[in-house]
């Protein structure tokens, strides 16, 4: 299985960049077009746990954008239940075929750290982290607690 | 002679003696009336000295004299008038060697003896005559003026007044527009001149002038010529050397005895312009005797900004004097062009300055009046003219004029619904119709030229597709049922190929947005009272006459310009040609059958009709089989009218059963669990599956069913990108096309496109190796060029990449299935003249149907019968309930009672549906019978059961006939 040069680049210049937020970044044996990785947020109250995410690159790719998903589960205004998320950078309207995937895990990375309340995914947790930021974090963090994964040693 | 003469000096004494009269006594009468007409006289004499005996220089080169062989013998006659042609055209003269001018006497020709001086003159007399006459015979309006009867004495004229004129300026005042001559006007001169007139408020003197430039092909094709900017007057110069137009002016004075060599710089400007002029019109002529026409250029001497400020002026000043002079000089000049059909370029000129004229208007009355009553006669004058010149017109509009062209569209369409609506009967035939729809094309063309275009043409090169074609023939030719052998070019049958394009060497196809929208040409009066079976005959006479070789095309057939008529006309005209062929392939068959009565045992009697019958189960293989045996044993039965009959159904086609056919067998063919096509998520397109499980056989199926939909008028349900219609006429899809396949792809590429950085190596890292999923969702790879992995896209090579990559997707990667898919299309349509009527747009709807929903339309258009009417308040509620309806039901109401939840070309109107009442109150649900589309509807006992059992009927039912 072969995959375009620029995403064997791509790859392997994340894996040896050593980003303290996104880890353990495999592309799949069978197919080098899907990614998963594990994000690693700084910011409470997802600095508990780490999430994992999968990233399909379309056979197109990179004149199409590539797809996030999350694979575990997470209480955030911007990714509803089926782990899908709304990241400006790779919609149809915004994307670029200059952009990198790089910058791509870095959008994610500060949405997870940064909700977005004003464009959610899921209306009601966007109203909750507005009216009531205290019961929005508590929730979060049992939440993470209870589903996210352990988060790397270092 | 001397009555040409006569008139003449009547048309010119104002401006004669204005010039002669102060120059009398500064130059003693040297240029006396008398002095210049001898002096034309010898120059006439010169010239048909040189055609008739020529210089004498054996190496002599100029084609109008006889020494060099290129004279066409000619009878003195002829002779006389060649050379006052030749005197108005400025022509070269040879530098007579042999004798002077004054040796050879006209009068008696030396060689024919027969004829004597008193029939010569009489020669001249009546050459100009018959200029007059028959200029009268075209029924001009000659009662406006009298016409420049013999317009080459009347041009050469001017031209000596000018002598007259220079001295006068040079000796006394300074030269003002008084003494301006009158063989042309610059946009200065004029403004001048009335500025002048204004203050003496006699105006007597501007309408002079116009009447006496713009009514001479000649002398307005030497005005309004664009001043010398630094980069046209080195061209100028050019020209001036090569010119011979100098040379005859200095001819001329020596002719006159003049040798002054004083001139003022105002007069030198003048010159050199007239010379220019003179030079660009020799070298037309030139041209012209060589038969080739600069008709590639679009280059124009017209001083557009000038004419413009002269226009403004002109028609700003409101002084009726000037306006009519105008007018009716126009009208006068297009007279002389459509009796002359000559000198083409200097038409040309003079009909962009008119032309501009008359679209840069204001909508004022006076405006109004100029364009109603010129615009029809300059058509005519343009639609006259020879297709080369016609398209170096349309070439100098898209050039110079595009911010034109939208009055020039909007002032032909009035001229012709006016046309129309006056004359319904026979518009077909109305002159000034044909002429403004002539024009229209001029423009149409224009505004085509004035647009972006793609390029390199995307029209598929023949041969090409010939070999396209045998190439993946031989692959699939063991899959191929239709052992068919189409015809690979589109059938175009020869007449009606568009010369303008081919002379242009553009297509209405290469202009993706073009500067005005194509819709703005349809005529809506004329599309609606063309009464198009007429209009089908002409073409049929056309085309038989093409056949048999007649060039006389006397017929006039609005198919060949189809830019103006709307879709549903254009309909009108496929229905009857469709008609047409199914009538005359059903004639032939029962031709047979009678002929075959009696006679026992006959047993492949054909059919008249083309006759599928088919088990609802098995729809693909029995249709598929069906059709597979008549492309085989008789392609042409395809153009028979089809009827279809279900096993074990009752239902005799009267075209309802034969469209549930059809929606069923696109329903299924295009579902992609079928695997012949694929679905488009982005766009929810149908497209060609690359690695489809089916051979070439069911593509070409699909291809027929098209075909035969829009042969038997009937809408189907599929979803294609445009690029699919764009190919079937025979063009290549191409990036652009990409736009609405799939609008990313499009977006990313062209930001690949428009990335300026030279580092895009490292930036895109993109190698001509591009993937894409299959139908399985595997990852596919492919090589745009050989080892395309190893070579990246960079600058100089991002064009190639975006090229090579659309080409691929809309084109290689499909190629078998789409020539398959195009091969079953052809086979129904190959005669008709869909491509000529249609463009890819077009041809959309009328597969699809328009997708504008408009029930208050079906509503105005709904007729009644048994008993309702538009006024019953039960079919008050019927509305008032369908308009409350969600669109998705609307649809299935459409389903319900016309088999197609399309809108047919042409908007809903077209439908004509009928609602009959179907008894009083019951239980019944409402029927259909949708071959008439006919609503069968009880009277229900109120309106919320109405209501109740028209929504059942229309969720609950399908297939023909049922409840």
């Amino acid at each position: 299985m072969t995959a375009p040069r620029r995403l064997r680049k791509e790859l392997g210049d994340l894996q040896g960049n050593a980003l303290k937020a996104f880890r353990d970044i495999k592309a799949d044996d069978d197919n080098l077009l899907r990614w998963t990785g594990l994000i690693v947020p700084d910011n409470p109250p997802y600095n508990k746990g780490a999430f994992r995410i999968e990233i399909n690159f379309p056979a197109e790719y990179p004149f199409k954008p590539p797809k996030i998903n999350f694979k575990t589960r997470i209480y955030h205004p911007n990714i509803d239940e089926k782990g899908q998320v709304c990241l400006p950078i790779i919609s149809t309207e915004n994307w670029k075929p200059a952009t990198r995937t790089d910058q791509v895990v870095q959008a994610l990375v500060d949405l997870i750290n940064e909700p977005e309340p004003e464009h959610p995914l899921r209306a009601e947790l966007a109203e909750e982290f507005l009216k009531d930021r205290k019961k929005f974090v508590k929730n979060a963090e049992d939440y993470t607690k209870k589903h996210s994964e352990k988060r790397p040693a270092d | 002679m001397n009555g040409g003469g006569g008139r003449e000096d009547d048309q010119h004494l104002p401006g004669v003696s204005s010039a002669s009269g102060s120059a009398a006594g500064a130059v003693g009468g040297r240029a006396t009336p008398e002095m210049k007409r001898s002096a034309v006289r010898s120059l006439i004499k010169r010239y048909f000295h040189q055609l008739q005996s020529g210089c004498g220089n054996a190496n002599c080169s100029n084609a109008n004299c006889a020494s060099s062989g290129k004279v066409a013998p000619m009878t003195p006659n002829e002779l006389a008038a060649r050379a006052l042609q030749l005197l108005s055209q400025d022509a070269q003269l040879c530098e007579a060697e042999t004798s002077s001018p004054q040796d050879v006497d006209m009068l008696s020709p030396n060689d024919s003896s027969s004829s004597s001086s008193g029939s010569s003159t009489s020669t001249i007399t009546s050459a100009s005559t018959t200029t007059t006459t028959s200029r009268q015979s075209q029924s001009t309006p000659a009662a406006v003026v009298v016409p420049v009867s013999s317009p080459y004495l009347a041009q050469s004229v001017p031209q000596l007044d000018i002598a007259g004129a220079e001295h006068s300026s040079g000796d006394s005042e300074p030269c003002t527009p008084t003494l301006a001559p009158v063989h042309s006007l610059d946009a200065n001169s004029l403004i001048a001149l009335y500025e002048e007139c204004r203050a003496a408020d006699s105006y007597d003197r501007i309408c002079h002038a116009i009447g006496v430039v713009f009514s001479s092909v000649d002398r307005l094709g030497k005005s309004f010529i664009r001043s010398a900017e630094p980069a046209a007057s080195s061209s100028l110069q050019e020209l001036l050397a090569n010119s011979s137009g100098a040379l005859n002016k200095e001819q001329l004075r020596t002719l006159e005895g003049e040798h002054d060599k004083d001139e003022d710089s105002t007069q030198q400007v003048d010159e050199q312009s007239e010379s220019a002029a003179n030079a660009t019109a020799s070298a037309e002529v030139e041209e012209e005797d060589d038969d080739v026409y600069s008709s590639q250029s679009s280059d124009t001497l017209v001083d557009l900004p000038g004419l413009r400020r002269v226009q403004r002026l002109l028609f700003g000043c409101q002084i009726r004097a000037i306006t009519e002079k105008l007018t009716s000089s126009v009208i006068q000049l297009s007279d002389w062009v459509i009796y002359m059909r000559t000198d083409w370029e200097r038409v040309i000129h003079c009909l962009v300055i008119c032309f501009d004229l008359a679209t840069n208007t204001k909508n004022s009355v006076v405006d109004m009046d100029y364009l109603d009553r010129v615009l029809p006669k300059l058509c005519h004058a343009a639609s006259a003219m020879p297709v080369p010149a016609q398209a170096r017109l349309a070439r100098i509009w898209a050039a110079h004029c595009s911010d034109q062209l939208h009055s020039l569209i909007a002032a032909c369409q009035q001229q012709i619904t006016l046309q129309v609506l006056l004359d319904e009967e026979s518009m077909r035939e109305n002159e000034s119709i044909i002429s403004v729809t002539k024009v229209l094309k001029i423009v149409f063309y224009a505004n085509i030229l004035a647009s972006e275009l793609e390029r390199p043409s995307c029209r598929v090169p023949l041969e090409d597709r010939t070999e396209a074609a045998t190439a993946s023939g031989s692959a699939v030719v063991e899959d191929d049922l239709f052992a068919y052998n189409s015809l690979l070019e589109p059938h175009m049958p020869k007449f009606a190929e568009d010369q303008f394009e081919k002379e242009l060497q553009v297509s209405s196809i290469d202009c993706r947005k073009p500067l005005i929208p194509l819709e703005e040409f349809y005529n809506e009066a004329l599309s609606e009272n063309i009464q198009m079976h007429h209009d089908y005959l002409s073409y049929k006479t056309l085309a038989m006459e093409s056949e048999i070789g007649s060039g006389h095309a006397n017929y006039f057939s609005f198919m060949l310009y189809a830019f103006i008529l709307t879709p549903s006309t254009k309909v009108d005209a496929l229905y009857y040609d469709s008609r047409m062929r199914m009538y005359s392939e059903r004639y032939s068959s029962l031709h047979s059958i009678l002929n075959n009565m009696g006679q026992v045992g006959q047993e492949d009697t054909p059919r008249p009709d083309l006759k599928l019958t088919v088990r609802r189960d098995q729809l693909i293989n029995d249709a598929l089989i069906g059709l597979e045996m008549v492309a085989m044993s008789n392609p042409k039965d395809l153009k028979k009218q089809l009827v279809v009959e279900f096993v074990g159904e009752q239902g005799i086609d009267e075209g309802g059963v034969s469209k549930e056919f059809f929606q069923l067998i696109v329903e299924e063919i295009f579902n992609p669990a079928f695997g012949m096509f694929i679905h488009q998520e982005e766009t929810n397109n149908m497209w060609f599956n690359a690695t489809p499980f089916e051979n070439g056989a069911q593509f070409t199926l699909i291809g027929i069913i098209i075909g035969l939909a829009i042969y038997n008028n009937v809408t189907l349900a599929v979803n294609f990108p445009m690029v699919v219609y764009r190919k079937l006429i025979g063009y290549r899809g191409t990036f652009a096309d990409l736009s609405d396949w799939s609008p990313a792809l499009y977006k990313n590429l062209k930001s690949m496109l428009d990335y300026q950085g030279q580092d895009m190596e490292e930036v895109f890292e993109q190698t001509f190796k591009i993937s894409y999923s299959d139908v399985f969702g595997d990852v596919v790879e492919h090589e745009l060029v050989p080892n395309g992995q190893d070579v990246l896209v960079g600058q100089h090579n991002k064009e190639l990449f975006v090229n090579l990559y659309s080409d691929f997707l809309l084109n290689t990667n499909i190629e078998q299935q789409f020539n398959a898919f195009r091969k079953g299309f052809e086979m129904v349509t190959d005669e008709s003249p869909l491509k000529l009527l249609f463009r890819p747009e077009e041809i959309e709807m009328l597969v699809c149907g328009s997708r504008e929903f408009d029930f208050v339309e079906l509503e105005n258009s709904t007729v009644y019968e048994g008993g309702y009417t538009e006024k019953s308040q039960y079919i008050q509620d019927f509305w008032s309930i369908v308009h409350a309806m969600p669109s998705e039901d609307k649809h299935k109401l459409l389903e319900f009672t016309t088999g197609s939840a399309r809108v047919p070309v042409g908007g809903l109107k077209c439908l004509r549906l009928l609602i009959t009442r179907h008894g009083p109150d019951s239980d019944r649900l409402p029927t259909s019978h949708t071959c008439f589309n006919v609503l069968l509807l009880p009277e229900y006992s109120s309106r919320e059961k109405l209501e109740e059992r028209l929504m059942k009927a229309i969720n609950y039912s399908k297939g023909f006939g049922m409840l």
